[in-house]
């Protein structure tokens, strides 16, 4: 019998967390199905399990004059329907799953199951995202960069959580963002382009290049962005992003398909900022 | 443990596990067997409920996150007068086959008609991408939610 735990604050779950090891539970919307068993049994459980679900402290998106703080129990419904995110940020959480999945799923488990097919993280990659970890004795902020280390791998201690997503503000001129799947709802992606970009004084002062489920780690490239600011040379950009995809075959998708195909998205969006066309 | 919540209106208690899932609750323990188990991952919506007013998939859903809560399935609801218009208007329009999803695609449409907007047909599609149909092609069912929402939205 495995041992199921139910905090209903913080400072329980960082006691409870820091007893043994738990497996932290949210939404349900991926465990509950990697765990499966036959009807009517209750899921294939490991190891103990603390629901945090149900801590109000963990929901809730707020900003500062420098950042965007979402808990981690904030769902995607919650972050499509936000009146205090950009639409660069909401888009990403509307195309995922379906509005079902969206109403239970949370930010921090997309994050922490650190999935290939996970679309927040190339969102996160672009935008800088860092996350908060807390402990009972301790916290600490990474990049969502650093804390993903490979599939379903993170830099996640035993006795740590997820607590809050922590997106710092810039001027965004302009986006764009693809997910191609084999289907438009329910469906995981085949790779997924998130495309920002921003202009001062009406020169392009940058551009972010995030690339998603082609690698087993988001594809972004920072040097890559600074020289195409510089030289506006896409077919350099392309090379530079090329030689980082390192995909394989799958029932998704081919390596070949995801990397002609995203690539060819970035070439039109970088093509459209040359070109001077007009963003929404 | 003993998990209370409310079910199609009443205070229940059950005696299960945290971990179990929402579906085979209402199905095994409450006898409820109009939500039906499709999938079992999410994606066809055959086992839609609303848990606190939102339509959610009772496949994935663990117990623990239903404490406290209120869940309505598609028994509760189908006592409802919203569920007759919704009941009528897929009867016309032929929006029923075999009719396995219909409990969940019933569920689906009213989480799209409860939000009381006047509805795009990029609306309807998305409001019912979670639910799979084999057997009507989608088409009439569109045509009943359409029809729903000229006539029960508009008049509310």
């Amino acid at each position: 019998m495995i041992d199921c735990r139910r905090p209903e604050t913080v400072d329980e779950l960082l006691e409870i967390i820091d007893t043994g090891k738990y497996r932290i539970f949210a939404g349900g919307t991926d465990l509950m199905v990697r765990k499966r068993q036959w009807q009517g049994a209750e899921r294939r459980f490991e190891e103990d399990i603390v629901f945090i679900e149900q801590i109000d402290e963990l929901k809730g998106i707020t900003e500062d004059k420098e950042h965007y703080h979402i808990k981690t129990c904030t769902t995607h419904r919650n972050m499509e329907k936000s009146l205090v995110l950009p639409e660069c940020i909401k888009l990403p959480y509307r195309l995922m799953g379906n509005p079902a999945i969206r109403n239970v799923a949370t930010v921090g488990g997309n994050i922490v199951n650190a999935a290939q097919v996970a679309d927040s993280l190339p969102l996160l990659y672009a935008l800088d995202g860092k996350i908060l970890l807390k402990s009972k004795n301790r916290s600490r902020i990474l990049t969502v960069e650093d804390f993903i280390k490979g599939k379903y791998k993170t830099d996640i201690r035993e006795n740590e959580f997820l607590h809050e997503v922590i997106i710092p503000k810039i001027d965004i001129t302009g986006f764009r963002y693809k997910k191609v799947g084999s289907r438009k709802a329910s469906i995981l992606s085949k790779f997924s382009v998130v495309f920002l970009y921003g202009m001062k004084n009406d020169k392009l002062d940058y551009i972010r290049v995030s690339i998603g489920a082609v690698n087993e780690l988001p594809v972004r490239n920072r040097e890559a962005e600074e020289r195409f600011v510089e030289n506006r040379d896409v077919k350099e950009f392309l090379t530079a992003i090329r030689k980082e995809m390192e995909g394989t075959d799958d029932k998704r998708s081919t390596k070949l398909y995801r990397e002609e195909v995203s690539l060819r998205i970035v070439e039109e969006y970088l093509s459209e900022i040359l070109r001077g066309d007009s963003y929404e | 443990m003993i998990v209370e919540f409310k079910l199609n209106g009443e205070d229940v208690k059950v005696e299960t596990g945290l971990a179990m899932r929402l579906l085979d609750v209402i199905r095994n323990d409450f006898d409820l067997k109009g939500t039906k188990e499709g999938c079992a991952e999410g994606e066809c919506g055959a086992c839609i409920v609303f848990l606190d007013g939102m339509i959610v998939n009772s496949c994935m859903m663990p117990m623990n996150n239903v404490i406290g809560k209120e869940v309505v399935t598609i028994e509760g609801f189908s006592k409802t007068e919203r569920y007759k218009e919704i009941e009528k208007a897929f009867m016309v329009e032929g929006a029923v086959q075999c009719g396995f999803c219909t409990p969940g695609m019933v569920m689906a449409t009213e989480g799209l008609l409860k939000l009381g907007i006047s509805l795009t047909e990029e609306d309807i599609k998305v409001g019912l991408s979670g639910n799979i149909c084999r057997s009507t092609g989608y088409e009439a069912i569109y045509r009943a939610v359409r029809k729903l929402t000229q006539e029960v939205v508009l008049n509310d």
